[in-house]
C-alpha cells in the first residue's frame, strides 16, 4: 500500500474525528446538564448542513452561512428546550426519549419536504478549493480547513466551560443540579441555554460537514449513533475524552475504509463495543 | 380473567372488521411488545434497540427459509434463539453501564447491526430488503390463506401473552419489578441485578426473535426497516401509548400504534412527518397511555357517581 494514500486516509480520519468528537461534545453538554436522551442531534447535524446549503443559496457567502447556520439551528433549540423538553423534566426518560424521537422525524421530514429527498452537493469556498503539497501528499484544502474550524470550536468550548463564569455554571449543572438552584441560579434559563449551544454545535458540525460528504435528509442518522459512541467511551462532559474518542472513531474508520469500505461505519459501532468489553466504564471511567 | 376474554373476543373480531394483513400486523407488533414491555416496564430498562433483535431473527430465520426450506416449527424455534443470542450479546455489553448511557448503548449496537445488514447485500439485500420469504406448511395444514396465517399468529400471541403473564407473576418477574422499583435495595437483598437485567433482556428478544421471523413471513420479505431504528422506536411508541408495565399495555398500544400508522401511511407520502407530530403530542398531552387514560376515567367517572361521599383527596 502507498504510503501517501496511508496518509491522507489518516488525515482524513482526523478530519472526520473532531467532527465526531464536536458531535459528541454538544450531546454530552446537553445530556450532561438537561439528563435527557436526545435523539433528535443528528437531525439538527443535517438541519445545520441544510440551512448552511440555503444561506449560500441567498446571499452567497459561505462564511456567513458558517456563521448563520448555528445560530438558526441553536434558536430551534431554544425553541424545542422551551415548548417541548421543559414539560417534560420530571416525566422519565422514556417519555424524553419519544419527544426527540419524534422531533428528529420531524426535522428530517421536513428537510424532505422543505429541500428534496434527493442528495444534493455543497462546493467549499473558492478560497478552499483545490488541494495543497504536504510533501507526501496532495490534501484538498478544506478538509484541512474542517481538522483546524473543528478543533478551533473544541478548543472554544473547553475554554469557555473550563475558564468562564457561564461555563463553571454549566459544570456545576452536569455535577448538581439542585446544588446549582439553591445557588441561586436560574436553572431553567441554563437548561435553555446548554440546549441552544448543544444544538448550535451540531449545527455546526453538520455545516462543516455539508462540502465534504455533501447533503441527504438522513445524512445525521448514523451521525447521532456516531456522537452516542463518544458520550458512551468519553462519558459525560468529559471534553478531552470526546476529542480523544472522537479521533480515534474517525481513524479507525477512515483506516478500515481502505482495505474493507463496505465496513467502514459498522467499525465504529465495533470499536465501542470491543472497547466496552475490556472497559465496561469507558475509556476514562463514568462519574 | 375479564382481559382474556376481551382479548379473546378481539382475536375473533378483528378479521372480520379489518384487513388480514393488518390485523396480522397488530398481533405481530403485540409479541414484539411484549418483549420491550419486559425490559421497560418491569425493570425499568429503557432499551431502544429492540429492532437489533427483530431484525437479525427476520434476516436468519427468513435466509433459512428461503435457501434451506425449513418447517414452520424449526424457524419460529431459530426466530425466537436468534432473538434470544443476539439480546444476550447486546444486553451483556449494555446491563454494565445504566441510565442516560444504557438508552444510548442499545441505540448505539442498534446501528453496528444496522450498517452490517445495509452493506452485507449478498446476503441480506441491503436496501432492497431479503424478498422471497415462503411460509410452510405446518403439520399438512395450508397456511398461505391471509386467515390461515392470522389464525397461526394469532394463536401464537395468545401463548406469547400466557407465557408472559406467567414471567411477570413468577418470583423473576417480581425481581425485575423490585430492580426496577430500586436498584440497590435489590441489590442488597443479594440478587445478581446486572445478571437479572440481562435475564430481561434475554427474553424480551426472544419474544422480539418471535415476532421478526412472523413479520417475515407475513409480508414475505425482511425490508431492511426490520433492523432500523425507527422501529425500534415505534416499539417503544406503542408500548408507551398502551401504558408500559401493565401486561396488556403493548396490546393495546400495538392496536393503536399500526392503526395510527396504517392510516397516516395512506393519507400523505411524508407520514413519518404526523407519526412524528403524534409523538410529540402524546408525549406532552397524553402521558401514561390508555390504560391510565382508562382507569382515570373510570375513577372520575366513580367520584361523580357517589357524590355524596366525602372528599378527602387534594385538589390537584
Amino acid at each position: 500500500m502507498k504510503i501517501s494514500l496511508l496518509v491522507s486516509q489518516v488525515l482524513n480520519g482526523l478530519a472526520t474525528g473532531m467532527l465526531y468528537a464536536l458531535m459528541g461534545i454538544g450531546l454530552s453538554i446537553i445530556t450532561g446538564v438537561l439528563n435527557i436522551p436526545n435523539f433528535a442531534h443528528g437531525a439538527l447535524f443535517a438541519l445545520g448542513a441544510y440551512s448552511l446549503y440555503t444561506v449560500i443559496q441567498l446571499v452567497g457567502n459561505f462564511w456567513l452561512a458558517l456563521v448563520l447556520a448555528p445560530v438558526g439551528v441553536g434558536l430551534l433549540g431554544v425553541l424545542i428546550e422551551y415548548g417541548g423538553i421543559r414539560p417534560l423534566y420530571k416525566a422519565g426518560h422514556d417519555y424524553q426519549l419519544l419527544l426527540t424521537f419524534g422531533l428528529s422525524l420531524i426535522v428530517t421530514e421536513g428537510i424532505i419536504i422543505i429541500w428534496s429527498p434527493v442528495g444534493m452537493s455543497q462546493l467549499p469556498p473558492p478560497l478552499l478549493r483545490g488541494g495543497v503539497d504536504l510533501g507526501i501528499t496532495f490534501y484538498p484544502k478544506y478538509r484541512l480547513f474542517v481538522m483546524v474550524a473543528a478543533g478551533l470550536l473544541v478548543l472554544g468550548a473547553w475554554l469557555f466551560l473550563e475558564k468562564t463564569r457561564y461555563g463553571a455554571i454549566m459544570r456545576a449543572g452536569i455535577e448538581d443540579k439542585e446544588m446549582v438552584s439553591l445557588l441561586g441560579i436560574d436553572i431553567h434559563r441554563l437548561f435553555t441555554a446548554a440546549f441552544a449551544l448543544g444544538c448550535a454545535m451540531a449545527g455546526i458540525a453538520g455545516a462543516l460537514t455539508a462540502p465534504i460528504r455533501g447533503l441527504n435528509p438522513w445524512m445525521g442518522v448514523d451521525m447521532l449513533g456516531i456522537a452516542f459512541v463518544v458520550v458512551a467511551l468519553a462519558g459525560l462532559g468529559n471534553l478531552l475524552g470526546s476529542i480523544a474518542a472522537g479521533l480515534l472513531v474517525g481513524v479507525a474508520q477512515s483506516l478500515v475504509a481502505l482495505f474493507w469500505p463496505e465496513a467502514s461505519v459498522a467499525v465504529i459501532f465495533a470499536v465501542m463495543a470491543a472497547i466496552l468489553l475490556v472497559r465496561p466504564q469507558g475509556l476514562f471511567g463514568i462519574r | 380473567m375479564k382481559p382474556w376474554v376481551a382479548i379473546l373476543a378481539a382475536v375473533v373480531l378483528l378479521p372480520v372488521f379489518v384487513r388480514h394483513a393488518i390485523a396480522t400486523e397488530i398481533w405481530i407488533f403485540a409479541i414484539f411488545g411484549l418483549g420491550l414491555n419486559l425490559l421497560m416496564g418491569y425493570t425499568g430498562l429503557l432499551s431502544f434497540g429492540q429492532a437489533t433483535f427483530f431484525g437479525s431473527a427476520a434476516y436468519v430465520a427468513g435466509y433459512l427459509l428461503k435457501y434451506y426450506g425449513i418447517n414452520l416449527f424449526l424457524a419460529l424455534g431459530i426466530g425466537v434463539v436468534v432473538g434470544a443470542a443476539s439480546a444476550a450479546l447486546v444486553g451483556y455489553l449494555c446491563v454494565q453501564r445504566s441510565g442516560l448511557y444504557f438508552i444510548m448503548l442499545t441505540f448505539a449496537l442498534n446501528q453496528m447491526f444496522f450498517f452490517t445488514a445495509y452493506q452485507w447485500t449478498t446476503v441480506t439485500g441491503g436496501e432492497d430488503g431479503m424478498p422471497g420469504i415462503p411460509r410452510p406448511s405446518v403439520l399438512g395444514l395450508d397456511i398461505h390463506g391471509p386467515l390461515a396465517y392470522y389464525a397461526t399468529v394469532a394463536a401464537l400471541f395468545l401463548l406469547s401473552l400466557w407465557v408472559m403473564q406467567r414471567i411477570v407473576e413468577s418470583p423473576l418477574g417480581k425481581i425485575l419489578k423490585a430492580i426496577r422499583e430500586n436498584e440497590l435495595r435489590a441489590e442488597a437483598l443479594g440478587f445478581d441485578v446486572p445478571r437479572m437485567k440481562l435475564v430481561a433482556f434475554v427474553v424480551g428478544g426472544a419474544f422480539s426473535g418471535l415476532a421478526g421471523v412472523l413479520y417475515a413471513m407475513l409480508f414475505g420479505i425482511v425490508p431492511l426497516e426490520a433492523i432500523g431504528f425507527v422501529f425500534s422506536g415505534n416499539v417503544v411508541f406503542a408500548t408507551l401509548i398502551g401504558g408500559s408495565g401493565s401486561l396488556y399495555g403493548p396490546v393495546i398500544g400495538s392496536f393503536v400504534f399500526i392503526w395510527l400508522s396504517e392510516s397516516v401511511s395512506a393519507m400523505w407520502a411524508r407520514w413519518p412527518l404526523l407519526l412524528g407530530v403524534a409523538f410529540v403530542i402524546v408525549v406532552l398531552f397524553f402521558r401514561g397511555g390508555v390504560v391510565e387514560a382508562w382507569a382515570r376515567f373510570w375513577t372520575w367517572r366513580a367520584a361523580r357517581r357517589a357524590p355524596d361521599r366525602v372528599r378527602i383527596d387534594a385538589p390537584r
